[in-house]
């Protein structure tokens, strides 16, 4: 870098030089900085029951909607919420006050995934993604949606379809496994024997690719773009460097199928929920293996010949880039675009955890939003940190039905507001940062 | 842990399919369907169920067993029995329908006063331990997760967490212990009785 330091006396003096009035200058960005904070909602005295980073705030956006998923938010702040059980939520914030004054239902179904590209609104099913157009200014779209996939497997467990856009435009959906580890007959009971996956992973446990704009496309159809995981339902884009960044959901019950290797609590800490870059052609290891929570290595599963200690050495499942506790269940990532929160926030990922219900012995854990810190290439850290916790109410959480809340959507507003819903009893917040402790 | 009681009471998420066992539901049973405060419509009433409901057979007198029993059916030590019954329980069981009994929201239903678990034949209750959620029917389609065979645990296992639950769970806890004879029973019987 050539020329004095930015902050040196000479830059100063030059500076001075040039700009016959600094202090009109300073004080004109001094009332710009001070409009933005004051455009910020007032937020909740109690936070809306959240703990969070000093400096932090929350307000409630809206509250006892149904068992919210993941949700988008637009350009005018207007937020799209899917809903586990049937259709898709919109709600305005008409006042500025921060809370929803309006609140609309429409479509059917239920899901998980939502997202806008291109002034449409996306959304999946179970089995499927939609598509609305928007009007500009519309808060609820007027004509029939437009189905972009269908017929994805759909089978109860783990068919969730998360999805989102790639930095090449095309539209990449996850489809689950149904299965803890394809344990036949006796998956997640004691006596669990693995199976041939190989042609059930050809239309399950992958992401596919498709056209955004092309109607009725299916698997066969689409690209598969990679294999071997259970279920994932985070992904998102990182604007850093234009990859898609994915978590999967660790198999459960490791002590219910393998007793004689597992006890309670080895299963209570593994394996990790990981965190992995998405590419084509990538193998994620499942039903073959786990990564071990505590050594991080990527070990055999009980139900294919593991006992604990086999690693896997076969050098064909990508290794993860982040390794989270056990059972914490992954649910929508985020990756952090506005500026409104510190220095240190910029860059990274949110992350929503629905919290656990296979950690017995121990407390159930992990109903929490956390970050994730990335390196200027766009590549994760490797390490999180809690970001918002205190969703369930109680620390020494027995059951997930205990639990007062659930995070399970987090989205950036166009303000650098954080928002989050509730999978439980249908709670959205907004986080804010004012630097008041 | 009073408070967490309290606030498991009005969980809103499905507690219920419990309503869809093929048996009249004991009088508590029906109570669970119904949470209160819960804007979800109660799942489908009582599917269509193949099995005729059995006659209820006439319960055993809760206090007595024990006593007036000795005299004839071979003697079981009803405490040892629950003891086995609730570490099965604990290690086989509880991670899915949780210690407390009260399931997992949308993923494992609750089992606390569950009409399989209260029906005064154990039959029922033994078909489900040991078939899984093949005989629930369209009942478990209100749950992500489907329950797995847990034939792979003996007969007198099987006994022994029957009546742990039984004693435990039912509706009015049933002191009568479930014998390996009644599983075996029930293990060679493809599917409900008839």
């Amino acid at each position: 870098m050539t020329g004095p330091p930015l902050a040196s006396p000479a830059f100063l003096a030059t500076l001075a030089a040039i700009m016959p009035k600094p202090h009109l200058l300073l004080s004109a960005t001094l009332l710009l900085v001070s409009a933005a904070f004051a455009a910020l909602p007032k937020p909740d005295a109690d936070n809306g029951g959240l703990i969070l980073p000093i400096g932090f705030h929350a307000l409630v956006v809206a509250d006892h909607l149904k068992p919210l998923r993941n949700l988008a938010v637009a350009d005018n702040g207007d937020l799209y919420i899917k809903t586990r059980q049937d259709g898709i939520y919109a709600l305005r914030d008409a006042d500025g006050d921060g809370r929803a004054e309006v609140v609309k239902e429409f479509g059917s179904g239920g899901g998980t995934g939502i997202a806008l590209h291109n002034g449409w609104l996306y959304e999946s099913t179970n089995d499927a993604v939609y598509r609305y157009k928007l009007t500009p200014g519309e808060l609820v779209p007027t004509g029939e949606p437009e189905r972009i996939v269908r017929d994805l497997p759909d089978e109860k467990q783990h068919n969730a379809k998360a999805f989102a856009f790639g930095a090449d435009g095309q539209l990449y959906v996850e489809v689950g496994s149904p299965s803890n580890a394809f344990g036949g007959k006796r998956d997640r009971a004691l006596g669990a024997k693995g199976e041939d996956p190989t042609e059930f992973l050809q239309t399950h446990g992958g992401y596919w690719r498709f056209d955004p704009d092309k109607p009725d496309q299916t698997q066969a159809t689409g690209f598969h773009v990679s294999t071997g995981h259970r279920h994932s339902t985070s992904i998102a884009l990182n604007p850093t460097n234009g990859r898609l960044f994915i978590c999967i959901h660790g198999r459960d019950q490791l002590n219910t199928v393998a007793p004689q290797f597992y006890t309670a609590l080895d299963n209570s800490q593994n394996p990790a929920e990981v965190m992995h870059l998405l590419r084509d052609g990538a193998n994620f290891g499942w039903p073959y293996t786990y990564v071990d929570a505590q050594t991080k290595e990527r070990k055999l599963n009980p139900e294919f010949g593991g006992d604990g200690k086999k690693v896997d050495d076969s050098g064909k499942f990508d290794a993860p880039l982040v390794v989270f506790p056990a059972h914490y269940s992954p649910m929508q990532l985020a990756f952090y675009t506005g500026t409104q929160f510190p220095e240190k926030f910029r860059g990274g990922a949110f992350l929503a955890f629905q919290g656990s219900w296979n950690r017995a012995p121990l407390p159930q854990a992990g109903y929490q939003v956390v970050y994730i810190p990335f390196d200027e290439k766009g590549m994760p850290k490797g390490s999180f940190e809690t970001f918002a916790d205190n969703f369930a109410g109680y620390t020494d959480l027995a059951s997930p039905g205990d639990a007062l809340h659930r995070p399970n959507g987090v989205a950036v507003g166009p303000d650098g507001s954080l928002y989050i819903t509730d999978s439980s009893r249908g709670r959205v917040w907004r986080i804010i940062y004012t630097g008041e402790k | 842990m009073l408070l967490l009681a309290a606030c498991s009471k009005s969980e809103p998420p499905p507690v219920v399919a419990v309503a869809a066992a093929p048996t009249p539901p004991a009088k508590s049973g029906a109570a669970v369907a119904a949470a209160p405060g819960t804007e979800r419509p109660a799942a489908p009433a009582a599917a269509p169920v193949q099995t005729p409901a059995p006659a209820p057979a006439p319960r055993l007198p809760e206090a007595a067993p024990a006593k007036t029993a000795a005299s004839d059916a071979p003697k079981v030590d009803l405490a040892a029995l629950l003891k086995q019954g609730e570490k099965i329980y604990a290690d086989t069981c509880a991670t899915c329908h949780m210690a407390d009994g009260n399931g997992v929201p949308f993923m494992q239903p609750g089992i606390d006063k569950s009409a399989w678990i209260s029906n005064p034949d154990p039959q029922y209750l033994l078909s489900l331990i040991l078939r899984g959620a093949e005989v629930v029917g369209a009942a478990a389609d209100a749950y992500d997760n489907k329950m797995a065979p847990q034939d792979a645990l003996s007969d007198e296992q099987v006994a022994a967490v029957a009546t742990y639950v039984r004693h435990r769970f039912a509706a009015e806890p049933i002191a009568k212990p479930v014998t390996p004879a009644e599983v075996a029973i029930a293990r060679a019987r493809p599917g409900l009785p008839k």
